[in-house]
């Protein structure tokens, strides 16, 4: 069982305001609470495959250039730099 | 002019010079005018579509090299990228997004000369099964508009279903092509994963995710793939299926063919009526000479909160992208601090965006994740296992696409663990990465029923040779709209 804390904690973590407890904290919590039927699939044992892609498969690591300014299209992009809120 | 004619169909009148793309495009783009304001399958419609389709015409004419597609209007998910378009993800965080470059698949069907009527609607940024969590406002389903279309590619099943395109594109992460497309009645293919190029498709959950044709018949969908698939550099988790023509040979029957019949799902929870129309295609199936028998997938059961694990945890670190200050809306930093600033933006996510984004922090952090995200990767992988066994023994697999018949708008939005288990008969292909079909099969109380048919990887030959098999069997009432 998932506790209305630990929700609100990693939401935190997230950047997520939670401002509506039955929208989010409720919702979340039935959700994460579903999930303990993982318990009873008895994979412990089980290994994790994962997909292989062999190197041949990428592309070549080199510089291809696209036709625009990509960085202009930034939302606060300020002609030399990209304007961030202020870090406490 | 007749709007409801096949892709295929589509091409072969142009090319006979019965009608011209012109005409047919405008008389699309009418029919968007006359049905959208009630279906909302559309969130922007390509102005310029009625030119393209001009100048496709005098190369038709002048005798020019012309596409495969000739001018077909087809719409597209707005998720997939089309350069100097908006592509909003159903987002109020994209709403003004301008995409700077085309997606692969667009590519490839601008070169074969189709034209974009419009981007269509789904629930934000692919997630849910209804299309009411878009941002926009919910589509409504053309075969009684009280009801959900399915999703999240709703807008993509709609347009098709009520004839304002040919063809349309999706993307299908737990069932997201095939959903709709049974809600709806019309064609949906999830491709074996790795089939199609999804660069420039909006990352949702990578590790699964597939886009997909949704068409009026399986020989669409197939010609669709002919279109789309193959290597693309810029999405190294692609396949080199040999330029596979997918359409010759889709005829050749599936007689002798073993079909293996999930118990897990057509188990508790099944609607009386899709049960009986599974039934009734596998006797179908049988009569054409194929081998039907039962098979249990016993990790089914634990699919659904597998799925929902390792989709939030990717979609938890995908969307950490939108932190307003790359992409985003009109909203100045100054007075912020840098963590409450982005807290704000993200303010303009809808619920169940949010939602999943606090699932996909918890599930995979230190001290949870091998309750959660570890043991949903371990059920994938024996799912796996078990679905490949499986294949051993059948050449397809056969299930109803959803369990139930489509919902009234509202009826569910309140309750995600039932919605999270309409997903129970579509996760599977996605987390297997197999390729599935939809194949509209029935209408229960004027709603429809599809029926999915599953083959091993690679076989996406032999499962649209299946799918046409069965769809032969059917004739369906026209939608009614």
């Amino acid at each position: 069982m998932v506790t209305e804390e630990e929700i609100t904690h990693v939401s935190k973590l997230m950047k997520i305001d939670v401002d509506d407890h039955t929208e989010y904290i409720d919702k979340v919590q039935a959700m994460i609470n579903y999930f303990d039927i993982l318990d009873s699939a008895g994979v412990e044992s089980e290994e994790i495959s994962m997909q292989e892609i062999p190197i041949s498969n990428l592309r070549e690591d080199e510089y291809i250039p696209f036709d625009e300014k990509l960085i202009e299209k930034l939302n606060n992009y300020k002609g030399t730099y990209v304007r961030a809120p202020k870090m406490s | 002019m007749n709007l409801k004619i096949s892709a295929l169909e589509y091409v072969q009148e142009v090319q006979n010079g019965n009608i011209s793309a012109e005409d047919f495009v405008s008389k699309t783009l009418e029919q968007i005018q006359t049905v959208d304001d009630k279906l909302h399958a559309f969130l922007s419609v390509n102005e310029k579509a009625i030119e393209q389709a001009k100048l496709i015409d005098k190369k038709i004419k002048s005798g020019d090299k012309v596409g495969s597609c000739f001018g077909m209007p087809i719409s597209i998910k707005d998720n997939l990228c089309i350069k100097d378009n908006i592509t909003t993800c159903a987002s109020k965080m994209l709403e003004h997004f301008v995409a700077p470059y085309d997606a692969t698949v667009i590519t490839k069907l601008k070169q074969e000369d189709a034209i974009f009527v419009g981007k269509v609607n789904l629930d934000e940024f692919a997630m849910g099964l209804s299309t009411e969590f878009s941002a926009f406002g919910p589509s409504k389903n053309p075969w009684n508009t009280e009801y959900v279309p399915g999703g999240s590619s709703g807008g993509s099943a709609v347009s098709v279903s009520a004839f304002e395109c040919v063809a349309s594109l999706g993307s299908d992460t737990g069932g997201s092509v095939r959903n709709p497309a049974s809600f709806c009645s019309v064609v949906g293919y999830k491709p074996t994963y790795g089939l199609i190029s999804r660069y420039g498709l909006i990352s949702y959950a990578n590790s699964i995710e597939q886009i997909g044709p949704l068409t009026r018949t399986v020989k669409d969908s197939a010609f669709m793939l002919n279109l789309i698939s193959g290597l693309d550099a810029n999405d190294n988790t692609t396949i080199d299926n040999k330029n596979e023509d997918y359409l010759s040979g889709i005829d050749s029957g599936i007689e002798g063919k073993k079909i293996g019949i999930i118990t897990e799902m057509l188990g508790d929870g099944v609607d009386p009526s899709v049960l009986s129309a599974t039934k009734d295609a596998i006797s179908k199936l049988e009569s054409l000479g194929a081998i039907c028998e039962e098979i249990s997938i016993d990790m089914i059961k634990y699919s659904v909160a597998a799925y929902y694990t390792i989709t939030a945890t990717e979609a938890g670190s995908n969307l950490a992208r939108y932190d307003n200050l790359r992409y985003g809306y009109e909203f100045p930093v100054e007075g912020y601090e840098f963590n409450s600033y982005i807290s704000k933006a993200r303010q303009k996510f809808g619920p169940e965006v949010t939602r999943r984004m606090i699932i996909g922090g918890f599930v995979p952090s230190a001290g949870h994740a091998g309750k959660y995200f570890l043991k949903a990767m371990k059920v994938k992988s024996k799912l796996t296992k078990e679905i490949n066994e499986a294949f051993k023994k059948f050449d397809l697999l056969i299930a109803p696409t959803v369990p139930i018949l489509p919902f009234k708008i509202g009826e569910k939005i309140n309750d995600p663990v039932s919605l999270f288990l309409i997903d129970i008969n579509t996760v599977t292909a996605n987390l297997t990465g197999k390729p599935a079909v939809s194949i509209p099969y029935a209408i229960s109380n004027g709603l429809p029923i599809g029926i999915q048919l599953f083959a091993n990887s690679n076989q996406d030959k032999l499962l649209l040779q299946a799918a046409y098999a069965l769809e032969q069997t059917v004739k369906l009432p026209e939608v009614p709209i």
